[in-house]
C-alpha cells in the first residue's frame, strides 16, 4: 500500500494473534517493524523471534523489545528502544491486552487493579511517551477494540476497557489534533485467535457460529494498513468495526 | 468409584500431543518432571488451550481455575495471595498438599507469577485422572454399569449411549479444599 513503505511501526503484543498478523501486513508494505512480548520466559520470546526473522526477509528493519505497558518505566524504556533502533516513530498500534477469564462482579481486587493497569493505564502510557515522536512525522494511533465493547460477552470483564479506550480515542483525536497525531481504534469481531482458544471454553455457542463471519487476523490488519495509509486521512477519532457484519443483526436463524 | 476405562499412558500420550500443539515442542523433551513455563515455554493463554484439548480428547471439564484462586474464593481476598501478589504461608500449605510436596523452590512470599513455572507435567496428567476417575458407577440416565470406551479415550454409556458424565475440575478441587479445611483447620 502506498505510503506505508519506510515508515516506522510499534506494535504492541505483536508476538502472536492480530498484533503479529499487522506486523506481517505492514512489514509486506515496507514499513519498519518495533515487535513487543510481555513475557521473557514463556513461548512470546521465541514467536517474536522468528517473526522478526520472517520480516526482515521483505528487507524491512524490525526490533524486538519486551516489555510490560502496565508499567510506566516499562513503556518509557520501549519507546527509547524504537527510537535508538529504528530513529523515529510514524505508527503506535495499540494491540496489547491482557485480563482474566472471569465474570466482571466476581474479578478480586488485585484483578480489577490489574484489568486497569494493563488495558487501560497501559495503553495511555504508551500514548503518551510516544507523543514526542509521533508529532514529528504526522503520526497515527491506531487501538485495537473488540466487539465486547459494546456488547455482552460472557466471562469478558476486558469488554469495560475497551470501551474506556474506545472513549479515549476520541478525546485523542481531538486533543491531539493540533500536533497533527490521528487516533482511531479497529474494532475486531470473532477472531480465530490463541484469545479465541481459550474464549470458546466459556461460550458454548461460539463453535457453531457459521465460517462466513469469523474475521481472519488479516482481515483486522488490512483495515489497519488502511488507517495507517495515506487513503484514511479523512478519518479521525472513529472506531470502525471489522466483524463481518456479526454485529448488524440482533438474531440469527 | 475408580471405574476408570482410560489407562494413565492414554492420559500421557494425550497431554504429551497437547503440548506439541499448543507449544510447538519436540515430543522428546517432554519429561513428567519438565516445568510448563521454564523447560516448554506455556504461557498463560497455552494453559487453557492445552486444558481444551484435554477436554475434547476426553469428553471431560478441565478446571477453569488455579488452586489459589479458588482457595480465595471459598476463604476470602487476600488468604492465598497478598496485597503485593505474593504467596502466603497458607497458600504454600495448601500447594504442597494438593501436589504432594512435589513443588521445588516454593515457599511463602514468591511472586504469585512464579508459581506457573514451578508446576511440571506429572502432577498435571494426575489431574485429568482425578477427573477421569470421578466415572459413576452407573449410568446417572439409565442405571445401566456397562460403561464402554472404542477409542480408549471417550467414554460412554453401553446401554443408553449417554457419554461418561465426569466431575468437572473444579468442583473437584472445591470438595478438596473442603475436605482438608474439614481436617485440617487451616482458615
Amino acid at each position: 500500500m502506498d505510503g506505508i513503505s519506510g515508515k516506522v511501526a510499534l506494535i504492541t503484543g505483536s508476538s502472536r494473534g492480530i498484533g503479529k498478523a499487522i506486523a506481517q501486513k505492514l512489514a509486506h508494505t515496507g514499513a519498519d517493524i518495533a515487535i513487543t512480548y510481555r513475557n521473557d520466559r514463556g513461548s512470546s520470546r521465541a514467536k517474536a523471534e522468528a517473526l522478526q526473522v520472517e520480516i526482515e526477509r521483505n528487507n524491512c528493519r524490525s526490533i524486538l523489545i519486551q516489555s510490560d505497558i502496565s508499567k510506566k518505566d516499562s513503556v518509557k524504556a520501549m519507546i527509547q528502544a524504537v527510537s535508538d533502533g529504528l530513529g523515529k516513530l510514524d505508527y503506535l498500534i495499540l494491540n496489547a491486552a491482557k485480563a482474566p477469564f472471569k465474570p466482571i462482579e466476581k474479578l478480586f481486587e488485585r484483578e480489577l487493579k490489574q484489568l486497569v493497569e494493563t488495558n487501560y493505564l497501559g495503553n495511555i502510557f504508551c500514548i503518551q511517551q510516544a507523543i514526542p515522536l509521533l508529532e514529528k512525522n504526522h503520526g497515527k494511533i491506531i487501538f485495537l477494540s473488540s466487539l465486547g465493547s459494546r456488547f455482552f460477552n460472557p466471562s469478558y470483564p476486558l469488554g469495560s476497557m475497551k470501551a474506556a479506550m474506545e472513549a479515549v480515542v476520541r478525546d485523542c483525536a481531538e486533543s491531539l489534533r493540533e500536533k497533527n497525531i490521528s487516533v482511531n481504534a479497529v474494532c475486531g469481531g470473532i477472531v480465530k485467535t490463541d484469545s479465541f482458544k481459550v474464549y470458546r471454553q466459556y461460550w458454548d455457542h461460539l463453535e457453531k457460529l457459521p465460517d462466513d463471519l469469523v474475521v481472519e487476523t488479516s482481515e483486522i490488519a488490512d483495515v489497519v494498513a488502511f488507517l495507517c495509509s495515506p487513503l484514511s486521512k479523512g478519518i479521525n477519532g472513529q472506531t470502525i468495526i471489522v466483524d463481518k457484519g456479526l454485529s448488524s443483526t440482533l438474531i440469527r436463524q | 468409584m475408580k471405574n476408570n476405562l482410560v489407562s494413565e499412558a492414554t492420559v500421557l500420550n494425550e497431554l504429551k500431543k497437547a503440548l506439541v500443539e499448543t507449544l510447538q515442542v519436540d515430543e522428546g523433551v517432554i519429561k513428567p518432571e519438565s516445568s510448563f513455563t521454564d523447560d516448554l515455554g506455556a504461557e498463560s493463554l497455552d494453559f487453557l488451550d492445552i486444558n481444551y484439548r484435554l477436554e475434547q480428547a476426553f469428553g471431560i471439564k478441565m478446571a477453569r481455575h488455579f488452586l489459589l484462586e479458588h482457595i480465595e474464593e471459598m476463604f476470602g481476598e487476600g488468604t492465598a495471595i497478598d496485597d503485593e501478589g505474593r504467596l502466603t504461608e497458607k497458600a504454600v500449605t495448601l500447594l504442597n498438599l494438593r501436589y504432594g510436596g512435589n513443588i521445588p523452590k516454593i515457599e511463602a512470599g514468591i511472586d504469585m507469577d512464579e508459581v506457573p513455572a514451578m508446576l511440571t507435567v506429572g502432577p498435571f496428567a494426575k489431574g485429568v485422572l482425578d477427573i477421569l476417575n470421578t466415572l459413576p458407577d452407573q449410568c446417572p440416565q439409565c442405571s445401566s454399569s456397562d460403561w464402554k470406551s472404542e477409542d480408549g479415550m471417550k467414554v460412554s454409556c453401553g446401554s443408553c449411549g449417554e457419554s461418561a458424565a465426569y466431575t468437572n475440575g473444579d468442583d473437584l478441587i472445591v470438595a478438596w479444599l473442603t475436605n482438608v479445611q474439614q481436617e485440617k483447620n487451616i482458615f
